[in-house]
């Protein structure tokens, strides 16, 4: 197994580690802080897509041989991000499931909201079912709005259900009725008759534990993706845990869930559901914790890959999040960060179109065979191609010198496509970065500008590989000032597992009029969630200093059906909750829609409390401000294309492990390292700070 | 000035994109009523100074039709020089107001730059209300309203508003609606003002030319595509308003990189509301022929260049006033599967088999008990989408020219006194072929606890969906109520239901050479009856 050391942080003589390992398609990143002095090393290593466990204990095991001690390691923390559950969605690589639903409603899965994929294109398909019709069963039960119990299921029918399922050989069964939120009492019913019948083995999803919230559709694709994935992961894990052991890892194992936080194996292998974003949110957690040390609370993350583009909003220190997911078009209603993906990254392949307009993307042409300088048989320009087109990139080699390219092949390419619109080869390839660019900016535009927030009030922060190459454009194209690339912009997210807190979300929708009658309603909601969120902790064995709760309240005026996420004070006294929730909502409203209604009713949909569980946050090696000159970390200069002037410059390039703290380098110029280059535009200056992020600002600094 | 190159016209198109779908989004989570908020029965448009479409948000093809002329009727109303910042029109009317039926009530605002007019920022939502109404013409239909000024120069005029209101059904909701749809306009007037101190005026109002070129050039590629000749198609039309089965027709004429359609020999406008008015036509035509020709092409005024049609006035498909036109989405969709037949000569391999060809509407109100307020409560159903040359249709979607969402059980249960006890497809609904249709929906919905009154308009009662190539035809619609619906209305007593059958979808080849293996699952799934599965496929 080869793996690439990205930096030793000498870690020789300590005994308390932290682990994080990000396990993706192509590598797998371990990243190991040392808890005595806040060094960390960075490890990447080809992953073992058939089974990942391989790549991540290896990983782990040959990194903790390194430390070249006799004295045996502890590891006092254990977090993995993964993609397991998004790529066997994806793939439809899940479980054998059934669903158990009402009488007259078994087709709902596929009948979804109603409406067809694409407006114009006749050939669009619906995603598939992931539960094919004959195995979707009903039950004669029915509850009402209001709770009231129309018609409770037979105890006779739901055995004959149960043995249907049996008989269909399923490995996973979702279960999820009208109303289930209000009162579990019937899924409980089935999801213990089915037990009873189909044995332990199998894995039950039910709606009320999974998504108790209003809006059948979306709770039961919800479940049923639970459901679909429920086998999967609990194999995954059932692999992975013995294999840490080995590798000497004692404490419990964490994983990233789409929200941010982590949650043991143990939930999960529960509600592997909550695992779909776990990769992306990790980045999106390491690029909070590296601003957060730095000082910068409101962040618009960009973490550009080979094949697509992510981008999410922080404000405050908080990532916004969503509950109205689609994952591969299947709806998924559980808290995730909101991650708007671009289907564009380094390896999309730049085409023109029928009308003669040049298009970037969705096609990728992936790792392999990759952009057309990595010479293995793609003939059609990349965005990275044009990146080593226009010298941003080293024409000659990439990953720290390890892989030799071939840069006339790649301008050959961009000449064919140039031709065809009568463009010469440079002004092609600057123009794959201007409409990359603007694609980029409209994912940002959709998570900033339609959420009532200006993203010029934002620090943007790149990471992934390609990320802090494309930066400076963006922010010019959407007027922000200020651009944070993390050190390691290539490793973010295994860096991040070190700095994630444990977290849970609990919801629970009760519909109730925001005023005095109400708040019965609001007190016994939160009361409830506060005591499921109790049961986790000691579930997760969280110590009471380090437990963490917020409240909030999905609101509306009476009548709409979009709710907003309205933070929850503490009940005192009962007026002035209320008077504060009013005003919370207001606020809220105002800012999104640009409107208030003060006559209209407001109304309580869903509760939801996010609990945490603090981890300690490790320092991160810093050092004291040097002087402003950087001509140390000088390396060579070469020729780079500079589209505003439609010209070359013969620009510096800077190492970037050899900058120190206070160095400062005007643009134009590039700063390289092994995972990533960061393209300085002319009018911009970048100062190293003292933990070695790089902070770009407009203008001259000095 | 030169001409702005490729790159800035795509950036410029991705803003101009973003705006009117943001304003879409903005309207639909801010709105009241069930049809808007969850079924998102409504789009945005933005317009040059001109009155050219820049770009339509993808929600509803046929809103387009709506949206096309509100510009040009304002306008013809109100002198340009009279038009001021703050400006804001409100219209319905399919004849003067720039609509294609009375519920969908457009908002246009004027965007102006420095002191000059530059685009429009449009929205139009369609409003349950209006109901119980007789549809032999337009008066019987609702409130027609002219493009009129609801604010001036920023200020709203009450005396409108309140006439407005007075003459609605449900004025709590079209109230806190209208304010979604005014919130929505000024979020696109301000991003809008914002692209222009960004890139100036003058190199906007090229990049918009560029734009609409762009899209001509695309379709034009896609006509070229289609072999030259003259294709005919009929079909025959009934349903609850109109029981008499009438002949519908179409010639197409492809020359090179144009298409002609001629709509000659259609039937005379009739006293029901199955009208379309020139615009919704137009709207429709145009929704077709991108299918065929480019279904990405950006939807903007330039794809309508290479189309040209032509209807007899006074007729079914080009109506004058004053005919009804409520129901004019049932005769929209039987024009749409017409280009499609037509066209299967042409190009067998882009076309589909005809969809369920009716936007089945229900409306259910009545004094809801738990409240006392009066409600309504309106739903169209989708259906089967046409089987595909090389793959089977979608079951239960909406088709062609309509594309609104189901209101949740969940949703709709609390708000109105109803409760749906049944939401699923039908069996053997999906026409047989080599690829088998899409099939039928079933929603069977009981009143509670209060009697009320019901409406059910659609077509296909006695003709299913035609199939292509040897394809068999689909399922046909029915209501079952008791006692039954005559022409679609009637009461429905309290615990009653009324269960609704939508139409099928056509079949494509010989069902005989389909694949044994997907008559098995079909057969598995109970997709198909044993019947049809061995009588039809021979499995």
């Amino acid at each position: 197994m080869h793996v690439w050391c990205v930096r030793w942080g000498d870690v020789r003589v300590s005994m308390a580690f932290r682990i994080g390992v990000d396990s993706g398609g192509t590598f797998t990143d371990v990243c190991l802080l040392d808890e005595d002095n806040g060094r960390v090393s960075v490890w990447k290593l080809p992953s073992t897509p058939t089974d990942p466990s391989i790549a991540i204990a290896g990983g782990t095991r040959q990194i903790l041989e390194r430390r070249q001690s006799t004295e045996p390691a502890e590891v006092s923390f254990f977090g993995h991000g993964t993609t397991v559950s998004t790529n066997a969605l994806i793939q439809g690589r899940g479980a054998r499931t059934g669903l158990v639903t009402n009488e007259g409603f078994r087709d709902l899965l596929e009948l979804a909201r109603q409406r067809r994929p694409h407006l114009y294109d006749l050939q669009t398909d619906k995603p598939e079912p992931l539960v094919p019709r004959d195995r979707r069963h009903e039950v004669a039960a029915r509850m009402h709005y209001d709770g009231r119990v129309e018609r409770a299921p037979d105890a006779g029918e739901i055995k004959a259900v149960a043995r249907a399922l049996k008989d269909q050989g399923v490995e996973a069964v979702a279960i999820c009725l009208l109303y289930g939120f209000l009162d579990p009492s019937h899924e409980i019913a089935i999801a213990e008759g089915i037990a009873e019948v189909l044995g332990p083995e199998v894995f039950v999803s039910c709606a009320h534990r999974v998504c108790p919230e209003f809006r059948e559709y979306e709770r039961l694709s919800t479940t049923v993706v639970n459901g679909f994935l429920g086998p999967i992961m609990r194999g995954y894990l059932d692999n992975l845990t013995p294999r840490l052991r080995e590798a000497g890892v004692a404490v419990a194992p964490h994983i990233t869930q789409s929200n941010g936080g982590t949650i043991s194996f143990e939930t999960a292998s529960a509600q592997p559901v909550r695992t779909i974003l776990s990769g992306p949110s990790t980045g999106v957690v390491g690029a909070l914790e590296t601003a957060r040390i730095v000082g910068e609370r409101d962040l618009i993350t960009f973490d550009m890959g080979g094949t697509s583009t992510d981008v999410a909003l922080i404000e405050g220190g908080e990532p916004g999040l969503t509950t109205e997911a689609e994952v591969h078009g299947y709806p998924i209603k559980v808290p995730m960060i909101d991650i708007q993906t671009v289907g564009a990254g380094g390896g999309s392949i730049a085409h023109i179109d029928s009308g003669g307009f040049l298009k970037v993307g969705p096609r990728s042409a992936g790792a392999e065979p990759g952009p057309v300088c990595y010479g293995l048989g793609n003939e059609e320009p990349t965005v990275t191609d044009a990146n080593v087109v226009m010298g941003v990139l080293d024409p000659n080699r990439l990953l720290g010198g390890r892989m030799e390219i071939d840069h006339d092949r790649a301008l050959a390419a961009m000449e064919r496509l140039g031709g065809k619109i009568g463009l010469g080869a440079l002004e092609t390839a600057a123009g794959i970065v201007r409409v990359v660019t603007a694609n980029m900016a409209r994912a940002i535009r959709l998570i900033s500008v339609q959420r009532g927030h200006d993203p010029r009030d934002y620090c943007l922060i790149p990471f992934g590989g390609g990320g802090p190459a494309h930066a400076g454009r963006l922010a010019r194209e959407l007027g922000m000032g200020r651009i944070l690339v993390p050190r390691n912009p290539g490793i973010l997210c295994a860096l991040g597992l070190l700095l994630t807190d444990l977290s849970q979300d609990f919801s629970v929708t009760r519909r109730t009029g925001l005023n005095a009658d109400g708040i019965g309603a609001a007190r016994a909601a939160i009361v409830q969630l506060r005591a499921e969120a109790e049961a986790w902790f000691a579930l997760e064995d969280v110590a009471p200093e380090r437990r963490a709760i917020g409240v909030t309240a999905d609101m509306r005026y009476a009548g709409q059906n979009h709710e907003l996420n309205v933070s929850v004070p503490e009940i005192t006294d009962d007026a002035g909750f209320l008077d504060q929730l009013a005003a919370n909502f207001a606020e809220l409203h105002d800012r999104r829609y640009g409107y208030v209604a003060p006559e209209e009713p407001v109304e309580l949909i869903t509760f939801r409390l996010k609990a945490s569980g603090l981890v300690d946050k490790p320092g991160f090696e810093s050092a004291e401000e040097e002087g402003p000159d950087a001509s140390p970390a000088l390396v060579s200069r070469r020729p780079v294309y500079s589209s505003e002037d439609a010209s070359f410059t013969e620009t510096p390039i800077y190492d970037r492990d050899l900058l120190r703290p206070g160095n400062q380098v005007t643009g134009p110029a590039v700063i390289t390292q092994f995972d990533s280059t960061t393209l300085v535009l002319a009018g911009q200056t970048a100062t190293v700070d003292r933990y070695f992020n790089l902070a770009l600002r407009e203008g001259d600094v000095r | 000035m030169s001409t702005p190159d490729p790159i800035t016209v795509e950036v410029i198109g991705s803003a101009i994109a973003s705006i009117a779908e943001e304003m879409g989004e903005t309207l639909i989570r801010a709105s009241y009523s069930t049809n808007i908020k969850e079924r998102r029965d409504c789009s945005t448009v933005l317009f040059d100074a001109a009155g050219r479409t820049l770009y339509q948000a993808e929600h509803i093809p046929i809103h387009l039709g709506s949206l096309m002329g509100v510009v040009e009727e304002v306008v013809k109303r109100h002198p340009v020089e009279t038009i001021q910042e703050g400006d804001l029109f409100i219209g319905n009317d399919a004849y003067t107001g720039g609509g294609t039926h009375l519920p969908d009530i457009v908002f246009a605002s004027p965007i102006f730059h420095q002191s000059a007019l530059v685009g429009w920022a449009t929205n139009l939502a369609h409003h349950a209300d209006f109901v119980d109404r007789g549809h032999k013409h337009i008066f019987q239909e609702g409130l027609r309203i002219p493009p009129i000024r609801l604010h001036r120069a920023g200020e709203l005029q009450r005396d409108v508003l309140d006439l407005i209101l007075l003459n609605c059904q449900v004025p709590r909701e079209r109230l806190a609606d209208f304010r979604a749809q005014i919130a929505a306009n000024h979020f696109g007037v301000r991003r809008f003002q914002a692209l222009c101190d960004r890139y100036g005026v003058p190199l906007l109002n090229q990049v918009f030319d560029e734009l609409l070129d762009y899209a001509e050039r695309r379709m034009r590629a896609g006509i070229a595509a289609i072999p030259d000749g003259v294709y005919d198609f009929e079909d025959i039309f009934e349903g609850d308003e109109q029981p008499e089965p009438l002949t519908f027709k179409v010639r197409i004429e492809v020359t090179g990189e144009t298409i002609h359609l001629d709509f000659a020999g259609n039937p005379p406008q009739v006293p029901a509301g199955l009208n379309i008015v020139n615009t919704a036509l137009l709207a429709t035509v145009y929704y077709a022929v991108k299918t065929i020709a480019d279904p990405d092409a950006p939807p903007n005024a330039g794809l309508f260049r290479p189309i040209s049609v032509s209807a007899p006035e006074a007729s079914i498909v080009n109506a004058s006033p004053p005919a009804a036109v409520n129901g004019r989405t049932n005769t929209c969709q039987r024009v749409v599967d017409l280009v499609l037949g037509a066209l299967a000569k042409a190009v067998p391999e882009r076309v589909i088999a005809a969809c369920n060809g009716a936007v089945v509407a229900a409306t259910f109100s009545g004094v809801n008990p738990r409240t006392g307020a009066y409600y309504v409560y309106l739903e169209t159903l989708g259906g089967g989408f046409g089987a595909r040359a090389t793959k089977d249709g979608l079951d239960g979607v909406q088709a062609h020219i309509t594309n609104t969402s189901n209101l949740p059980i969940e949703g709709l249960e609390p708000e109105y006194p109803l409760v749906v006890d049944r939401y699923e497809l039908v069996r053997d609904s999906g026409g047989p072929g080599t690829w088998r249709g899409g099939m039928a929906l079933r929603r069977q919905i009981r009143a509670v606890d209060h009697d009320c009154w019901v409406s059910v308009r659609g077509t296909r009662l006695k003709t299913g969906p035609w199939g292509l190539f040897g394809g068999h035809e689909g399922g046909r619609y029915s209501v079952e109520a008791d006692p039954p619906l005559v022409g679609g209305r009637g009461d429905l007593a309290a615990g009653r239901t009324v269960s609704i059958t939508t139409p099928g979808s056509g079949g494509y080849g010989d069902p005989a050479t389909r694949d044994p293996d997907l008559v098995r699952r079909d057969l598995a799934e109970d997709r198909i009856s044993p019947e049809v599965a061995r009588g039809v496929h021979g499995v």
